[in-house]
């Protein structure tokens, strides 16, 4: 029995999109964030009983989704541990969002297999199945080792190295005023490392922010076709996917029901979805299609309005347009082929409070502009130097770890402004070396001696 | 096998190490000899009369909570007691003092002297008597036998000691004294994974040829600061020490004459400390250093003697001469002792078990330099631990062990036996991940009860150390229940002085956390009747829970998650190569350091976190279901 632990979160069910999705919550501060999430410090529910809540952001108030909510009082849960259930909707940014409350409320991300082993170490699993869990495990380390060489290789480390040898820095000058009080050191300037703290601190915020958008490009970012019917939403989702998934025809509201389809854009994850077209539904099924294609669009990254540039805009598609104002989109004006395409369809002065990113004109015919509508897609998540993606947080993990990071930082810079002594400011700063040393390797206490006797002439 | 004499107990060596196992060994009970080649020089210091400074004075204190003896001895042969980092906070504070080198050693003798079931014997040993994988006895140069249950091998810088100055090299353990050649060679034979240290000494200078108004004086502390926690007060008188810097004339002709230095010749080969570097490396290492700072420090009472610490050196001895004479106050310094570098076998500590027993041979324990470590406080504790557990070997107890989160000395140890040495091992504070709570004030709190427990620690202190706790209590309670309120007038006052308001109402240890708050402000606050009888030294000790607690708190709650497996154990013999998708290279290192705990195996340098999930999940499989694992 694992005497004391934190609480860990994640989503246990498949990453994509589903029905319902799972979140799950192991440790003694479970009950106490679903209380919080709930917004209600009496909330005291029946053991393995759903009960259907509202889930509330702590921080902003708003309403995150309403969702059956299960408690599981230790040890009889899967971890032996006190375990919550959300069984929220199957959106994944919906999910997202309430995993992000939960971390704020303290809870912290669970490692891979984090669960399992728990249930191990408290004895609710036996080997055999341990043993198999353990399988599942290792693919999945498999997995996140993979994703972690790539990284250490390339960016991550290239990008967290500076920053780990300036808290380095910062550490051997403070450590060693401490242990070597009687050497001939140069002083240490409060002021200095102050200001080194932070620059540091900016540093990782700057990393930290790359997060959401980091996150979206390693599930996909999920962009759906929407417009009335009969604009060619098919026809250019089909152009896109480079073949012919959607049946296309000339008949308004062929396209029933949301077909969705992955496909990499420039090496970039794209989920992309044909949606029914937006009008007033003639029968019951396109009825249906078409709150799927609203639901869809809801949980979407990005939209593609699609128009056609050979009529004039109709009723309709003003107000697909007004639907969508506020969200990020473009507007692929199509039939770019046809002698009536006039491109001013849209009237840029009386569209001017809508958020659009960007118009492209675009044949699904003849596929000219398509080349323009891949890069429009893309524009919107690319570094404003639109240069290859510098380095993103795409882990949840790490993201977690470099605001743990920032938060041991800011403590360090607090005390330092009292005047504290050095041996509590270095507990914070140790910390963060702590937290850093989970993504690149611990930094032992032998390597911080040996950087101060490279710095400084120490020793009698 | 005839033995002219049988012990409980046998330790090989006088030194610092040595002195604290033949001790403890018989003050446990264990009939106990302690084997010297000079019982002259027992408790010879070696380099610097000097003992204690930051980590080294923790471990000072801890060695005397549990009930060892250097804190006494220095407490009363101590010419200049100084506590250092007095502006840090009170982990980080630790005492130093100077010693009278003689004075030193004769009371460490007179000590032993006193000690019942212990017997000093003058002697070379050449060979130890193993049976059956026992360690059953010891055999002298003068063909002498001696017998024993447990022998612990303290032999410091004397096994295979080779000592340079310039280009002259001779076997020596120490200057003047010869080294130990044949046990070195013995102990090679038995099997032990035996590697090479150096470490280097000053020369020492005629007192009266010194200008001493051409230095910076650095006085004694008013009040000296003990080392033992049954030491009242030190009353003996207290000495200056100097300092001085060297210059670039100096290091000129250093670098000059680099091709003199058997470190830079070739001729020297092992690693010395980094810590402690010898003039010439200071030189090289740091060009833009214009000068290096120099210690002159007297070597006691009765002698013109005195140490030039800072200028450790193995240039010939005339060449010393005018380097020395090369700074301003030296100019007609004569040496007297002319420094030199010492190279040494070890023995690899990682075939050491927690006990400092080696893992081959039992009833056989090795404490000090052997062990790979430098100073004479880490040699003492190592003593200390593996004369203990020599004496209950012998007398058919359970062994004793500290763990790193109680004590300065589990650090040290575990340290040592899970990663090794690649040189000479020092203790500093920051080799702690619990430094806020191993303070130097609350060695006493934290460890005299195991003291006790074993039987060192007499009647007299015993009552001393449960009136101190109940003080202690006592003050907590009093700093928690004691409340400065709105209205009263040192409320008003303490405002204004820290340019704060302080609220309506605070308990005295919230009003101890502000900033700008002394001990003074807090102490005059007490009630009148507790504040007469409160002496600083506790109220100190208090004052520094309160302030670490919140940060232990915390600090527990993030290394909780890192370090909560830490006790977990491996079996003996554990096939790490059986646990699925480790690496070669990480099978190796385990195999290589036997880790006994998943602590031990978490801090093996090189393992990958993704290498620790898969085997602390094999063990906590293992743990839960032993009968199917």
């Amino acid at each position: 029995m694992i005497a004391q632990t934190d609480t860990i979160v994640a989503v246990s069910t498949p990453p994509g999109r589903s029905g319902i999705g799972v979140i799950r919550l192991s440790g003694p501060g479970s009950l106490s964030i679903l209380r919080q999430l709930v917004a209600s410090d009496s909330f005291d529910p029946q053991p393995n009983l759903l009960t259907l809540r509202t889930l509330i952001d702590p921080v902003t108030s708003e309403r995150l989704d309403q969702a059956l909510v299960c408690y599981f009082k230790a040890p009889h849960s899967f971890t032996g541990e006190d375990v919550v259930e959300l069984h929220c909707h199957g959106s994944p940014i919906l999910l997202r969002a309430i995993v992000d409350a939960a971390l704020r409320l303290d809870a912290r991300m669970a490692d891979p297999g984090e669960f399992s082993l728990r249930a191990v170490a408290n004895g609710r699993l036996n080997l055999t199945e341990a043993e198999a869990i353990r399988d599942l495990i290792d693919a999945h380390t498999d997995a996140a080792l993979r994703q972690a060489t790539r990284q250490m290789k390339g960016e991550i480390s290239d990008r967290l190295q500076p920053v780990k040898d300036q808290l380095l820095q910062i550490i051997v000058r403070l450590e060693s005023s401490l242990e070597f009080v009687e050497d001939d050191l140069p002083n240490v300037v409060h002021d200095n490392v102050f200001a080194s703290l932070t620059s540091l601190q900016s540093d990782l915020e700057k990393l930290a922010k790359t997060f959401s958008r980091g996150k979206l490009l390693r599930d996909g970012i999920r962009v759906t076709l929407i417009g009335r019917p009969n604009v060619g939403k098919s026809s250019v989702f089909n152009r896109l996917l480079g073949r012919g998934r959607a049946i296309v025809t000339d008949i308004p509201g062929t396209t029933r029901d949301t077909i969705s389809e992955s496909i990499g854009l420039d090496g970039v994850p794209l989920v992309l979805t044909d949606t029914a077209g937006l009008r007033t539904a003639g029968d019951q099924i396109e009825s249906i299609g078409v709150d799927r294609t609203k639901r869809e669009a809801a949980d979407s990254d990005l939209l593609i309005v699609v128009i056609d540039g050979s009529e004039p805009l109709s009723d309709e598609d003003h107000s697909v347009l007004s639907e969508v104002a506020g969200r990020r989109h473009i507007i692929a004006v199509n039939k770019r082929d046809l002698p009536t395409f006039s491109e001013t369809r849209i009237d840029h002065d009386s569209l001017s409070f809508q958020n659009f990113d960007s118009v492209v004109s675009i044949s699904a015919v003849t596929e000219a502009g398509l080349q323009d509508l891949r890069s429009a897609i893309l524009k919107p998540f690319m570094n404003r130097n639109g240069a290859a993606e510098g380095l993103l947080i795409t882990n949840a993990r790490h993201y977690d770890l470099l605001r743990r990071t920032i938060d041991a930082i800011i403590s360090s810079a607090d005390l330092l402004k009292t005047r504290a002594s050095e041996e509590l400011i270095l507990v914070g700063l140790h910390d963060a070396l702590r937290y850093l040393g989970e993504i690149t390797g611990e930094t032992t206490s032998d390597e911080i001696l040996g950087r101060i006797f490279s710095t400084f002439c120490i020793g009698k | 096998m005839v033995f002219d004499e049988v012990f409980d107990v046998i330790v090989i060596g006088g030194g610092h190490a040595g002195c604290e196992a033949a001790s403890a060994a018989a003050r446990l009970g264990a009939n106990t000899a302690l084997v010297t080649i000079n019982l002259d020089l027992i408790g010879q210091m070696s380099c610097n009369p000097a003992i204690g400074g930051i980590g080294k004075g923790h471990l000072v204190r801890e060695i005397d909570a549990l009930g060892g003896i250097m804190g006494r001895v220095i407490d009363r042969t101590g010419i200049q007691f100084r506590l250092l980092n007095r502006s840090r906070g009170p982990a980080v504070r630790a005492p130093r003092a100077q010693a009278d080198r003689a004075l030193y050693r004769i009371e460490m003798r007179r000590t032993l002297e006193a000690t019942p079931n212990l017997s000093l014997r003058q002697g070379v040993v050449t060979n130890l008597v193993i049976e059956k994988k026992r360690a059953i006895g010891i055999e002298l140069q003068d063909a002498r036998r001696i017998g024993a249950k447990s022998t612990v091998i303290a032999t410091g810088t004397f096994l295979n000691g080779r000592i340079h100055t310039g280009r002259q090299t001779y076997q020596g353990g120490r200057a003047g004294e010869p080294a130990s050649i044949e046990f070195a060679d013995a102990l090679k034979r038995m099997g032990f994974n035996v590697g090479r240290l150096k470490t280097g000494t000053p020369p020492r200078l005629d007192g009266r040829t010194v200008d001493w108004d051409s230095f910076e004086r650095q006085p004694p502390d008013e009040r000296p600061t003990p080392f033992s926690f049954s030491t009242e007060a030190i009353n003996q008188e207290q000495l200056d020490c100097f300092i001085g810097f060297t210059n670039e004339s100096v290091h000129e002709a250093i670098r000059k004459n680099l091709h003199e230095s058997p470190l830079y010749s070739g001729q020297i080969t092992s690693i010395g400390p980094r810590y402690c570097p010898s003039i010439e490396d200071k030189v090289v290492k740091f060009p833009d250093k214009t000068r290096h700072q120099l210690f002159i420090e007297p070597e006691g009472y009765g002698t013109n003697e005195v140490y030039l610490n800072g200028f450790s050196t193995s240039l010939p001895a005339q060449l010393q001469q005018q380097l020395v004479s090369l700074m301003p106050g030296f100019e007609e310094a004569q040496i007297i002792r002319p420094g030199y570098a010492i190279e040494y076998d070890f023995v690899d500590p990682k075939q050491l078990t927690p006990f400092l027993e080696t893992a081959a041979v039992k009833g056989l324990f090795l404490a000090g330099q052997i062990n790979g470590t430098t100073g004479y406080e880490e040699a003492a504790c190592q003593g200390l631990i593996a004369g203990i557990n020599a004496g209950l070997n012998s007398l058919g107890r359970d062994f004793f062990r500290l763990d790193r989160r109680e004590a300065y000395i589990g650090v040290l140890i575990d340290d040592l036996i899970t990663n090794g040495v690649d040189e000479p091992y020092r203790m500093f504070t920051s080799r702690s991940e619990c430094r806020l709570a191993l303070r130097h004030d609350n060695a006493d709190q934290r460890l005299e009860p195991y003291g006790r427990d074993l039987g060192l620690v007499g009647e007299g202190e015993w009552e001393r150390f449960n009136q101190r706790r109940n003080r202690l209590a006592q003050l907590r309670d009093v700093l928690k229940q004691t409340k400065l309120r709105r209205g009263e007038e040192r409320h008003r006052d303490l405002c204004r002085l820290i340019g704060q308001d302080l609220g309506d109402s605070l308990t005295l240890a919230q009003l101890a956390l502000r900033p700008g708050i002394s001990l003074d402000h807090v102490m005059e606050l007490l009630p009148s009747s507790v504040r007469a009888g409160t002496a600083v030294k506790d109220f100190e000790t208090v004052l520094a829970d309160n302030l670490y607690a919140g940060y232990l708190e915390t600090q527990t709650a993030t290394t909780r998650r890192l370090h909560q497996h830490d006790t977990l154990r491996i079996p003996s013999g554990f096939a790490f190569d059986l646990v699925g998708s480790l690496s070669h290279e990480i099978v190796e290192r385990l195999q290589r350091a036997r880790p006994e705990n998943f602590g031990q195996a978490r801090r093996i340098p090189g393992m990958t976190p993704a290498a620790l999930s898969n085997l602390l999940f094999h063990l906590k499989a293992r743990q839960t279901h032993p009968a199917t694992a």
